[in-house]
C-alpha cells in the first residue's frame, strides 16, 4: 500500500504525479505556484518539508487537506511575489531550523521518517513551540503561513470555514 | 457670465453633499474633482472571494516600500493589494514634514475622495462641544451653538442612513436612525458589568452609516440594505454604506444640474477686487497638464481639510498677499485630528458555546465621552470616546497549538472570546500646529508640496494616559482576563483620518477665516464646508458634522443668489 508520505514524495519529484492529490479539482489560486510545478521560490527540499509539514498541520479529512488545497504552492507564491528579501531570508532560516529540530527528533532525515514517526515528531516540536517558554523563533509563523493560506483557498474556506460570500444579515449569538 | 451656478472643489464626503444640495436647489453645478473616475461597476472590487485574491491580498512588501509607505504605515490593515488604487501612491504624491515632527497624511484621489475608504461612524456634536474653546479658553468660540445644526444634522442622516440606537445622552445627540447592529453577549455583559461600576459611563451600539432599513429615497437610488460581508474598504455594490459615490452624486446628477469634471487639480482661486467675489477656478489636468479656466458665481471649497487651506494659500493676489480670505493669518492654522493609542483587550469568560454569524461592518460598540460632562473634574481638558467590539479568538492564524485533526477542527470553535476597546481624544486648537506650503519643493503638477508642523499639547498625553487606565479598569469591572494594555504610544497627527480646523469659522474676521455659515468673512461667494471650518475637534468622528454643514451652507448660499446677494 502507497503510504501517504510516499504520495506526497511523489508530488514534489514527478511533475504531474500530483494530480492524484488535487481530489477536490479546480484549485485555481491566483499566482500559486501549480501542484506538480516546480517552485520558484524553494529549493526541492525545503518544498519538500513545506508540503510535509503542511499535511501534517492540516491534513485531509472529510474536507480537504492543505495539499489538497495547494498550500506549499500558495506559500511559494507568497513568497516569490510578496515577500521582500528580509522575509525571504527569515522565511529560509526557519525552514532550515524546524527541518533541523524535526531531523532530530524523527532521528534522521524527517523527510524519510514513517507516517507515525513524522507525526509523532511534528507534534513534540509544535508543543515544544506552543509551551509557555517555547521556541517561537520562526515555527509559529511558518505555521501562521500554512493555516491562513489554507484558509484563503475556495477549499478551506468554503468547505472547512463554511465562508459565505453573502451573510445577508448579522446575529450576535448563535449557540454552537 | 459665468460658466455655471457654483463650483464644488472635491467630491469626497463634503463636497458630495454641497453638490447635492445645490444641485436640488436648482442651481448648475460643476464639481472638480482631482482624481480619475470610479465607476462602481467596473472599480469596486468588493465581490473578490478571498481565493481570487493573490497572497492574502497583500500588496508586496518591496512595493509598500517604494509606493505606500506612508499610506500603508498609517493604515496598513485597510490596504490591500486588490483596492491599493483607492489610495494614493506617496512616490506620486510626497509632502513634508517640518524637522521634528510626523504627520500622516492618508488619502484618496478619485470620485468620492475617502468616503468610499471610510470607516463609517458618525456621531453629532453637543453643546458640551460648542460650548468647549469659551469654556476653557482654548481656540476662540464657536460662532453656532447645536440648535442652530440639529435640522442640518436631521436631513443629513435622513438621507445617509445610520444604524444605531437611541439612548438619549445629552453629550452625544441621537441621530435619525434605522435598526442598530445587536451587540454580541459578550458585549451586552460588558455593558452591563460597567454601567452599574461606573454609572456615568454608557456601552452603546457604535453607530455607523449603513443602511439595516433602507428608505424608498435610499433604494430609488439603488441603495440597499448591508449585508454584513465587511467589504466596505472595497466599495460597496449593494451602496449600503454611504459615500458620497453611492448616494450624494448619484442624487446630484439625477437633477439633470451636476457637471462633473475629473483629473482636474485646482491651482488656485481667481479674485476680482472691485467686485470683492471669487470668479473661477483655475485647474491644470492630471494627465494632460492642460491649464483651464472654470467660472462660477459661487465657489464651494470641499478638497479637504489640507488641500483647501492649501488652496487658499496659493491663490494670492494684491489684495489678499499671504493667500485668499487670509487676512487673519488663520489660515492653515489649528490643524487638528483625532488622537489614539490607549485601550485596552480582555478576555471575557462564559460565551465559549458561542458565534456569531455574519461578518459586522465597522466596530460594535462606542463607550461615548463621560470625562468632565459637569464642570472639570479631570485632569486634562475636555475627553474621549472608545470605539471597540468582540469576537471570539478563532482562527487566529499560526496561534493555535497542536497539528493535524485536532489543530484544523479548532478553527471551527471559536474559543474565549475577547473584546477590545480603544480611545479616540479631543486634540486642543494650537496655531502652531499649521500646514503651510513649502517654499520651494513642488509636485509634478507645479503646485507647493504640502509641510506639516503639527505636535501634541500636555493635554493629550495627559488624556490619552489616563484613558488607558480607565480602559484597563473597565475591563477589569467586566470580569475580563488577559487583559492587555499597551503602553500609551500617541498616533501621529493625522493618522485617525479626521484632519480639520484650517480655515476656522468665528465670531470675529480677525481672528477667524468664515462666519457661521462657512461662507468667508471677507469675500461673500466663497464657502469652505470641509474639515477646515471645525474651530475645535471634539472627539466624535466629524464627518456626519461636515456634511450637515456642507448642507446648510449650500441652501444658505442658493438664498443668497436666489434673493440677488450673490
Amino acid at each position: 500500500m502507497t503510504t501517504r508520505r510516499e504520495v506526497l514524495q511523489g508530488l514534489i519529484v514527478s511533475i504531474g504525479g500530483a494530480t492524484a492529490l488535487t481530489a477536490c479539482g479546480g484549485v485555481a489560486n491566483v499566482l500559486s505556484t501549480r501542484p506538480g510545478s516546480a517552485a520558484r521560490f524553494y529549493t526541492s527540499e525545503e518544498y519538500a518539508l513545506v508540503t510535509r509539514i503542511s499535511d501534517l498541520i492540516i491534513p485531509r479529512t472529510e474536507t480537504p487537506g492543505a495539499v489538497d488545497a495547494n498550500v506549499p504552492g500558495y506559500m511559494d507564491g507568497l513568497m516569490t511575489d510578496w515577500a521582500n528579501s528580509e522575509t525571504k531570508n527569515a522565511h529560509r532560516t526557519a525552514l532550515r531550523q524546524i527541518k533541523g529540530e524535526l531531523d532530530q527528533r524523527a532521528r534522521g532525515n524527517f523527510l524519510d521518517a514513517s507516517d507515525s514517526l513524522a507525526e509523532q515528531s511534528l507534534s513534540a516540536f509544535d508543543a515544544a513551540a506552543f509551551a509557555e517558554d517555547g521556541d517561537t523563533s520562526g515555527y509559529k509563523r511558518v505555521k501562521g503561513y500554512v493555516s491562513q493560506s489554507y484558509f484563503a483557498t475556495e477549499e478551506g474556506a468554503t468547505e472547512e470555514l463554511k465562508w459565505v460570500a453573502v451573510p445577508g444579515r448579522w446575529d450576535p449569538s448563535v449557540e454552537i | 457670465m459665468a460658466d455655471f451656478d457654483a463650483i464644488v472643489v472635491g467630491s469626497g464626503m463634503s463636497g458630495g453633499m454641497s453638490a447635492k444640495e445645490l444641485t436640488e436647489r436648482g442651481l448648475k453645478v460643476l464639481v472638480l474633482e482631482r482624481g480619475p473616475e470610479i465607476i462602481p461597476e467596473r472599480d469596486y472590487v468588493d465581490n473578490l472571494a478571498p481565493w481570487e485574491s493573490p497572497n492574502l491580498d497583500n500588496v508586496a512588501q518591496d512595493e509598500i516600500a517604494e509606493r505606500y509607505p506612508k499610506q500603508y504605515g498609517g493604515v496598513a490593515y485597510a490596504i490591500k493589494e486588490s483596492n491599493k488604487n483607492f489610495w494614493v501612491r506617496d512616490d506620486e504624491h510626497p509632502y513634508e514634514e517640518a524637522e521634528g515632527t510626523s504627520y500622516d497624511w492618508l488619502r484618496g484621489y478619485h470620485t468620492g475622495g475617502r468616503s468610499i475608504m471610510w470607516s463609517r461612524q458618525v456621531y453629532r456634536l453637543s453643546n458640551l462641544d460648542f460650548n468647549a474653546n469659551k469654556t476653557d479658553g482654548y481656540g476662540i468660540d464657536w460662532p453656532i451653538r447645536y440648535e442652530e445644526l440639529e435640522p442640518w444634522y436631521e436631513k443629513v442622516e435622513t438621507f445617509i442612513g445610520i444604524a444605531g440606537s437611541a439612548e438619549g445622552l445629552p453629550q452625544l445627540p441621537d441621530s435619525v436612525f434605522q435598526p442598530a447592529f445587536e451587540l454580541t453577549d459578550a458585549e451586552k455583559a460588558l455593558k452591563a458589568k460597567v454601567e452599574t461600576t461606573f454609572p456615568e459611563r454608557n456601552v452603546i451600539a457604535a453607530r455607523i452609516a449603513h443602511l439595516t432599513d433602507a428608505t424608498e429615497e435610499q433604494q430609488s437610488l439603488g441603495r440597499s440594505n448591508c449585508q454584513v460581508r465587511n467589504r466596505c474598504h472595497f466599495g460597496c455594490s449593494f451602496k449600503a454604506y454611504f459615500s458620497s459615490l453611492n448616494a450624494t452624486l448619484p442624487a446630484a446628477e439625477r437633477t439633470g444640474n451636476l457637471t462633473m469634471v475629473h483629473n482636474a487639480i485646482v491651482s488656485s482661486i481667481e479674485y476680482d477686487a472691485e467686485t470683492n467675489r471669487v470668479t473661477g477656478v483655475r485647474i491644470v489636468d492630471a494627465e494632460t497638464n492642460e491649464k483651464r479656466l472654470y467660472t462660477s458665481k459661487v465657489i464651494f471649497l470641499n478638497a479637504s481639510t489640507i488641500a483647501s487651506a492649501m488652496i487658499l494659500l496659493q491663490s494670492k493676489s494684491e489684495a489678499f498677499p499671504t493667500g485668499l480670505v487670509n487676512r487673519s493669518d488663520q489660515v492653515g492654522r489649528n490643524l487638528m485630528d483625532h488622537v489614539s493609542g490607549a485601550g485596552a483587550a480582555g478576555l471575557i469568560s462564559g460565551f465559549d458555546n458561542q458565534k456569531v454569524f455574519g461578518r459586522r461592518p465597522s466596530g460594535g460598540i462606542y463607550i461615548p465621552r463621560y470625562a468632565n460632562l459637569n464642570g472639570q473634574d479631570k485632569p486634562y481638558l475636555r475627553g474621549f470616546g472608545f470605539q471597540g467590539g468582540s469576537s471570539p479568538l478563532g482562527n487566529a492564524g499560526g496561534r493555535i497549538a497542536g497539528i493535524g485533526r485536532g489543530f484544523k477542527e479548532a478553527h471551527k470553535n471559536p474559543g474565549p472570546w475577547r473584546v477590545n476597546i480603544g480611545a479616540f481624544g479631543e486634540q486642543l486648537p494650537n496655531p502652531e500646529n499649521r500646514v503651510t506650503l513649502h517654499s520651494s519643493k513642488r509636485d509634478r503638477w507645479g503646485n507647493p508640496l504640502a509641510l506639516f508642523h503639527v505636535t501634541y499639547s500636555d493635554n493629550e498625553h495627559t488624556m490619552l494616559a489616563e484613558a488607558s487606565k480607565d480602559a484597563v479598569a473597565m475591563l477589569e469591572a467586566a470580569g475580563c482576563t488577559d487583559i492587555t494594555a499597551n503602553d500609551v504610544s500617541l498616533t501621529k497627527p493625522g493618522n485617525r483620518i479626521h484632519e480639520m480646523g484650517s480655515a476656522r469659522m468665528g465670531h470675529d474676521p480677525a481672528d477667524s477665516v468664515l462666519n457661521s455659515w462657512c461662507q468667508a468673512h471677507d469675500v461673500p461667494n466663497l464657502f469652505v464646508t470641509d474639515g477646515s471650518f471645525m474651530t475645535s475637534s471634539a472627539c466624535q468622528n466629524p464627518s456626519l458634522t461636515y456634511m450637515a454643514f456642507s448642507a446648510r451652507a449650500a441652501h444658505y448660499a442658493a438664498d443668497l443668489i436666489a434673493d440677488g446677494t450673490l
